[in-house]
């Protein structure tokens, strides 16, 4: 069965080039960037000339300022503790309900810790109030850090802006972004109008570069401690011996995907726009959640009301379309996607939500796939649903009232 | 996470969502049991009817043989459902023999369930309670005089424990009882209570203090306390003041020049100016109207009420444009 892959925001497939460009680094080009020998020259070389490209790329003043990582995750958690431990006379943090877990986990984990954690809540399209942003600086904050677009839903934070106006309000507070999501995706200058932005993280495999490789951008001069030490590799910023291959394969990929971009993205929203144009016409009482926010070309988070998100991706995935859900049953927990929740999607349809991610590789082929295969799916079903009258194709009368006991407030009231 | 579900689930479902013959899916109109479970907030619900054929004589002998069911769930709760109509079918069971039917037997005939899905057998057995209970009451049948604990009101009655479930202390209790559920874990998995904020897990009279009343203090269940409460936080600094001026009394004057001096400016241009907030000497302004489209927009708003207010009011004011 052929494969629609419509899950690039979980990750991406490896572009050839990348995987052609790393091959020699398996091979013949074993070295320790470290030692001495004249061969090793070759791969430290290597990892420079990445390091030049990626910083080249995000307009960076210096390749110094970019550090090689495992993961996001793992340049989210240095950011952030780094950030904090140099700055220990400072309790208090800004971020957002709706960070990835790898910032919000951390967030939390400092609240632990005694640290004050304000978390800004958004609005029903997935907005952040740039008001109430305002109102959270104090004199105590020494951390933003607020995601420059949102995996699951697509929307865009106004970092740039956000970072002017805190480094405007106190030079000394660190403003970080989870950039993951975005790099390669849309232009990021951290010359221009990225410039208030201190710390940046994003990972390879979102943007066609294999799993295991992040990257973390450090302003000079911002007050920040490594996390991983015990090695002078990175300028002992990042101790631990540098994964050349993955770190070759991150700059052929950020090169590839800032060549092709402009290109890419007008192609890409072209497929989104039809897919969500024709589901909203096609499949009834849906919703489209960050439609009224800026969102990323490639997502579309929709929300079905009336149905399970898990029974559509067991059928999807049997028809072999791949994509994700907020629903509780997928999340491993009981509860339904947090951002979800903070965009205060009705309960009706909280547990109904699938999110399409496209990816350069994705073609008018797997569209048609997908508007063939989605709508049928959710009417099977809307069948056995007991909020669905079957005659009218329409919700119950009253089925927003049905069955539906405190949980319903419980929701409303977070 | 892959799906770990039984090829029996499996093939329910896709049974199921396909209408295949032999499937359950729809309400029997006007029926003879009606029982519910479940809410479209929880994410899955279910409502389960039945026919009987009618004993002339002595309701207790009716024997069910219809079954239908309308789940909204994920796919084990539709295969569950499934499950159970396919446990009752067929054997011409009394309502009141359908009730020994319990969630062990429809994982069971699931060929096993992952456990943070036990829950949604759990459903099926309690919808189907409750439709017994529907059927005993429109028929006559005094359940109480048969031995059968109805469990009455136990859910309007008793204190809530789950507030996120909205699940009361007694009808935990008997659950914990009925299910043999020795852990936190395993209540959450069989009837969802503590899995979505998990604030009841460790308070007093939480799911830890249930468990303990009903097997007591040291039996199996390990008591795990949570990491040990917050530091407190450091006190924020106490801003610089005016001299001489209350924050109060500054905010209040940046309003006034702003009312007299720059807003009558703006309007003439159509736009208007919003000010979000002011900390210490810095005032967070925002251009509303005509004049957001512009593009000296943040340039002029900046050069323009920061030099009035700092003429007006003091040197330091600094604006920041929003």
């Amino acid at each position: 069965m052929r494969i629609v892959y419509a899950d690039n925001n979980a990750t991406t497939r490896v572009a050839p080039e990348v995987f052609e460009a790393m091959i020699p680094y398996f091979t013949d080009e074993y070295f320790n960037p470290s030692s001495m020998y004249e061969p090793a020259r070759r791969t430290a070389d290597a990892v420079a000339d990445a390091r030049k490209t990626v910083a080249r790329s995000l307009g960076a003043a210096d390749p110094k300022e970019i550090l090689f990582t495992s993961c996001a995750t793992e340049s989210n958690n240095a950011a952030i503790f780094g950030a904090t431990r140099a700055n220990p006379n400072r309790r208090h943090v800004i971020t957002t309900a709706v960070e990835h877990p790898a910032v919000l986990g951390v967030c939390k984990d400092l609240e632990r810790g005694g640290w004050e954690v304000t978390f800004l809540p958004v609005d029903g399209q997935g907005n952040l109030d740039v008001g109430g942003f305002v109102r959270a600086l104090r004199p105590d904050t020494l951390l933003v850090t607020i995601m420059h677009a949102n995996n699951e839903t697509g929307v865009i934070f106004p970092v740039e802006e956000l970072a002017r106006i805190a480094k405007e309000t106190d030079p000394a507070i660190v403003f970080h972004t989870d950039a993951t999501q975005t790099v390669g995706k849309l232009p990021i200058d951290l010359g221009r109008a990225f410039r208030h932005v201190d710390l940046l993280s994003f990972s390879g495999h979102k943007l066609h570069a294999p799993k295991g490789i992040g990257a973390l951008y450090v302003r000079r001069g911002t007050p920040w401690r490594p996390l991983l030490i015990g090695g002078h590799q990175e300028e002992g910023r990042r101790a631990g011996t540098e994964n050349v291959a993955y770190i070759v394969a991150l700059a052929e990929a950020v090169e590839l995907a800032a060549a092709h971009r402009d290109e890419d993205e007008a192609r890409i929203a072209g497929l989104r726009d039809r897919l969500e144009a024709t589901l909203e016409r096609q499949v009834p009482c849906v919703q489209v959640n960050g439609k009224g926010a800026p969102r990323l070309a490639n997502t579309l988070n929709l929300s079905c009301h009336y149905v399970e998100g898990e029974g559509m991706l067991y059928q999807l995935s049997a028809e072999g379309i791949c994509a994700s859900s907020g629903s509780a049953c997928t999340s491993g927990s009981l509860e339904p996607s947090h951002v979800l929740l903070a965009l205060q999607v009705p309960f009706t349809a909280v547990h109904g939500s699938i999110r399409f991610s496209l990816s350069r590789y994705n073609t008018d082929d797997d569209v048609d796939r997908i508007l063939e295969v989605f709508p049928r799916i959710v009417a099977n079903l809307r069948k056995l649903s007991p909020y669905w009258d079957n005659k009218t194709n329409a919700p119950r009368p009253g089925a927003d009232r049905l069955l539906t006991e405190s949980r319903a407030d419980a929701l409303k009231a977070r | 996470m892959v799906w770990q579900y039984s090829e029996k689930t499996k093939q329910l479902f896709m049974a199921a969502v396909h209408g295949e013959p032999g499937t359950h899916l729809g309400e029997i109109e006007d029926p003879d049991g009606l029982g519910e479970h479940g809410s479209i907030a929880c994410g899955d619900a279910m409502r389960f009817t039945f026919r009987v054929e009618r004993h002339p004589t002595d309701p207790t002998r009716d024997v069910i043989t219809d079954v239908r069911y309308l789940t909204f769930g994920c796919t084990s709760a539709i295969a569950a459902s499934e499950a159970l109509c396919s446990l009752i079918e067929g054997r011409r069971l009394t309502p009141i023999e359908a009730l020994k039917i319990t969630n062990g037997d429809i994982v069971a005939f699931l060929g096993g369930l992952p456990e943070q899905k036990i829950h949604c057998s759990v459903m099926g057995a309690e919808a189907l309670e409750s439709a017994v209970f529907n059927w005993a009451q429109r028929r006559g049948v005094d359940l109480k005089s048969l031995g059968i604990d109805v469990h009455a009101d136990e859910q309007s009655e008793g204190r809530i424990v789950c507030k996120c479930f909205s699940l009361s202390e007694p009808y935990l209790k008997r659950k914990i009882q009925e299910l043999n559920l020795r852990t936190i874990p395993e209540i959450t998995n069989a009837v969802k209570a503590g899995g979505a904020c998990m604030s009841c897990h460790h308070v007093p009279g939480g799911l830890q203090d249930l468990l303990d009343e009903v097997w007591g203090e040291d039996k199996n269940s390990l008591r795990v306390l949570p990491a040990a409460a917050s530091m407190s936080p450091a006190a924020p600094s106490a801003r610089a003041e005016q001299p001489g001026l209350s924050p109060y009394q500054f905010s209040k004057k940046v309003e006034k020049a702003i009312d007299e001096y720059v807003r009558p400016m703006l309007t003439r241009d159509g736009g208007d100016l919003e000010i979000v907030d002011i900390k210490d000497h810095l005032v967070y302004c925002r251009l509303q109207g005509a004049c957001t489209g512009c593009a000296g927009a943040g340039q002029t708003l900046k050069m323009m009420v920061e030099k009035t207010l700092k003429e007006m009011i003091d040197e330091r004011v600094r604006v920041i444009a929003v």
